[in-house]
């Protein structure tokens, strides 16, 4: 049996990630389980899947504790070495992480690939739903799915041409990711799991961004649009202009939306 | 027959469209699952001649697919944790008017909205039949097979199919889709009868109650009989059936204690089992599938053919113990010589049971079984 974690956020499609992977693997004639675990998280919350792979029908409904291989879809996620805790010796990390294996600064006795999935949706899908691409690196790496059935399931939940752009992320994924390299970084996972379910106050949801809303304060005319805006309540006014709490910040853009003179940019988050 | 993979939700409600439910009525909000989407995505699609009712709460939901079903349709109804609860009374004459309505129900506990099996068992009066099934292949089948079982003249009760949130309703893996004529072949058109009452029943009779109350027990009871042939017929023509319908023993050949579980527990039971049989331990697994009615016969029996039972219940009736420990208590009482009864409760809340929790319990049955003495006798794992 082989049991897989993923972690990303509501939004990047985790869940649909492990659901895709099953139908290939049933497409292939073996046995799947995809287990998502989430309770009320929102859009951009981390979340936690599961997947089981077998040659016969899977029994147990435990969730997965040591898996063979963790799979992280999000990019800030992927410099957490939390992701790694159970990780099985030998196994092995799959990053959405701009650097090659080598610059990965979580290590410990398993191997680690990257892929930078987040450029790849950004130029093919335009925003960045990561699932696919790293879909398209975990064929690569594992040999687990053939490409041929990953691209079925998707077409099959995905008809037209959302289905083909993501069929062109799975495709650059599969050529552009960085084969595994032993995970030499300075940085140890501990016992304890990030996020697995999403109650409780967060002290920040810096991690949650993707881009980063940025104001140009000669542009801004104080009109406090963002401010009234901001379902964080992460603007306050200071002299009459915006200031931003980026701990609060999670990166939706409304600001950057409601601004009637564009005086607030929308900037990547860099890794 | 095509193998699809599916979320459990999905299965109920595609079993619900290859049982060609006329009217499906349902409260489509928290704490509703994702069953109301796909029946309506069905519908939407032309795939499935339903009428969907969208009503503002449960107790609503179930007044109105029970008047749907005494107009003389087949009809179906879903839920979940605090929805269930809230159509309690009505549950009540679902079951006394003899209505075969077949209910889905997904588990969330009455504390949090994880699984547990705390919001069906809440209903073990209500005189509704209960099943509790452990994966989704088996939710798909048993749907089926209970509006067969609900709509037997010898029958008439209402079903509740009951599977693990979360575990089972979200969780995807490969299902086996029957054909339409299959299942048409195996589920014969609904055919609406009048009041099942008697022909001299008069309610202003003195003790009229008696009647209903004694007929509908003993229907019930007897119900037992139905349920296997069900099952039994379903194995034939499927090629799928599950242990007699009422419970199903895992490697309990020569087994010196067993373990009884439900729903998915069950499931993650069975790779206990075969590990633990690996190191040669005598231990085996009753499958709990069907609460109501209790199989009293063949705990009987599998009370007479070992030395322990452990009864691992994802409920507890407060101030009185686990539900399943408490009947099969009841049901060896009149063993001449009864083997011991160990009950543990767990996955409560939806607290994870691993593989290694139920090898903790088997083992401590088997020491039971074996004379040792264990405490404490219920355990809370």
């Amino acid at each position: 049996m082989i049991e897989i974690r993923f972690h990303g956020r509501g939004g990047q499609g985790a869940v649909t990630a492990s659901r895709l992977i099953a139908e290939a693997v049933a497409k292939e004639g073996r046995y799947a389980q995809a287990i998502p675990m989430y309770g009320t998280e929102r859009r951009g919350a981390p979340v936690t899947a599961y997947v089981r792979i077998d040659d016969k029908p899977i029994r147990r409904r435990d969730l997965v504790h040591e898996p063979d291989i963790v799979i992280v879809i999000d990019p800030i996620l992927s410099r957490k070495p939390s992701v790694a805790a159970g990780l099985k010796s030998g196994g092995l990390l799959l990053l959405n992480y701009p650097k090659p294996p080598e610059e990965v600064e979580i290590g410990g006795g398993f191997m680690v690939s990257t892929v930078d999935a987040t450029t790849i949706a950004l130029e093919t899908l335009r925003r960045p739903i990561t699932n696919t691409a790293v879909l398209g690196a975990f064929s690569k790496v594992t040999g687990i799915t053939k490409l041929k059935s990953l691209e079925g399931a998707i077409l099959k939940r995905f008809p037209g041409e959302i289905g083909e752009r993501n069929i062109e992320a799975l495709r650059r994924a599969y050529k552009e990711v960085h084969p595994p390299k032993p995970a030499k970084g300075s940085l140890r996972p501990g016992e304890e799991l990030p996020h697995v379910t999403g109650y409780g106050v967060l002290k920040s949801v810096a991690d949650w961004r993707v881009f980063r809303p940025v104001v140009d304060l000669e542009k801004c005319v104080g009109c406090r649009l963002c401010w009234i805006y901001c379902p964080e309540t992460a603007i306050s006014l200071v002299d009459e202009k915006p200031v931003i709490d980026y701990d609060k910040c999670k990166g939706c853009g409304i600001c950057v939306h409601e601004c009637p003179v564009k005086a607030i940019e929308f900037v990547r988050e860099t890794v | 027959m095509t193998v699809e993979v599916m979320v459990g939700n999905k299965a109920a409600a595609t079993a619900a469209k290859l049982s060609r439910v006329q009217v499906a009525v349902a409260f489509p909000v928290t704490p509703q699952t994702t069953i109301v989407e796909y029946l309506n995505e069905f519908i939407t699609k032309g795939e499935m001649d339903c009428e969907f009712i969208n009503v503002e709460g449960e107790l609503t939901a179930q007044v109105v697919v029970q008047a749907a079903s005494r107009i003389g349709v087949r009809t179906f109804c879903c839920t979940s944790g605090p929805g269930c609860l809230y159509m309690h009374h009505p549950m009540h004459d679902t079951s006394s008017l003899r209505l075969p309505v077949v209910m889905a129900v997904v588990h969330r506990g009455n504390k949090g909205m994880q699984p547990d099996h705390t919001d069906l068992m809440s209903h073990i009066m209500t005189g509704w039949i209960q099943w509790y099934v452990e994966n989704n292949q088996e939710v798909l089948d048993s749907i089926i097979m209970a509006y067969r079982v609900a709509e037997d003249m010898r029958v008439r009760i209402p079903i509740a199919v009951g599977y693990d949130g979360y575990i089972l309703s979200y969780t995807a893996e490969p299902v086996d889709i029957p054909d339409q004529e299959e299942v048409d072949d195996f589920l014969p058109p609904y055919k609406p009868t009048p009041s099942l009452m008697p022909e001299d029943f008069d309610p202003k009779a003195p003790r009229w109650w008696r009647v209903p109350w004694e007929e509908h027990h003993k229907v019930i009871v007897d119900a037992k009989e139905v349920i296997k042939e069900v099952n039994e017929e379903f194995g034939k023509r499927f090629g799928r059936s599950y242990g007699n319908g009422l419970v199903e023993e895992y490697r309990c050949e020569d087994a010196e204690a067993v373990i009884v579980a439900m729903g998915t527990i069950a499931s993650t039971a069975r790779e206990a089992i075969d590990n633990l049989r690996a190191e040669g331990k005598p231990v085996g697994l009753v499958k709990l599938k069907c609460l109501i009615p209790f199989p009293y016969e063949d705990f009987q029996r599998i009370g007479s053919e070992v030395r322990a039972i452990g009864m691992v219940d994802r409920n507890v009736c407060l101030g009185v113990g686990g539900v399943g420990h408490t009947f099969i208590r009841n049901a060896i009482y009149d063993l001449e010589e009864r083997p011991r009864v160990l009950g543990f409760h767990a996955g409560l809340a939806g607290k994870e049971v691993k593989v290694s929790d139920i090898e903790h319990m088997a083992e401590k049955v088997l020491k039971a079984a074996r004379g040792e003495s264990v405490s404490p006798l219920v355990e809370w794992v």
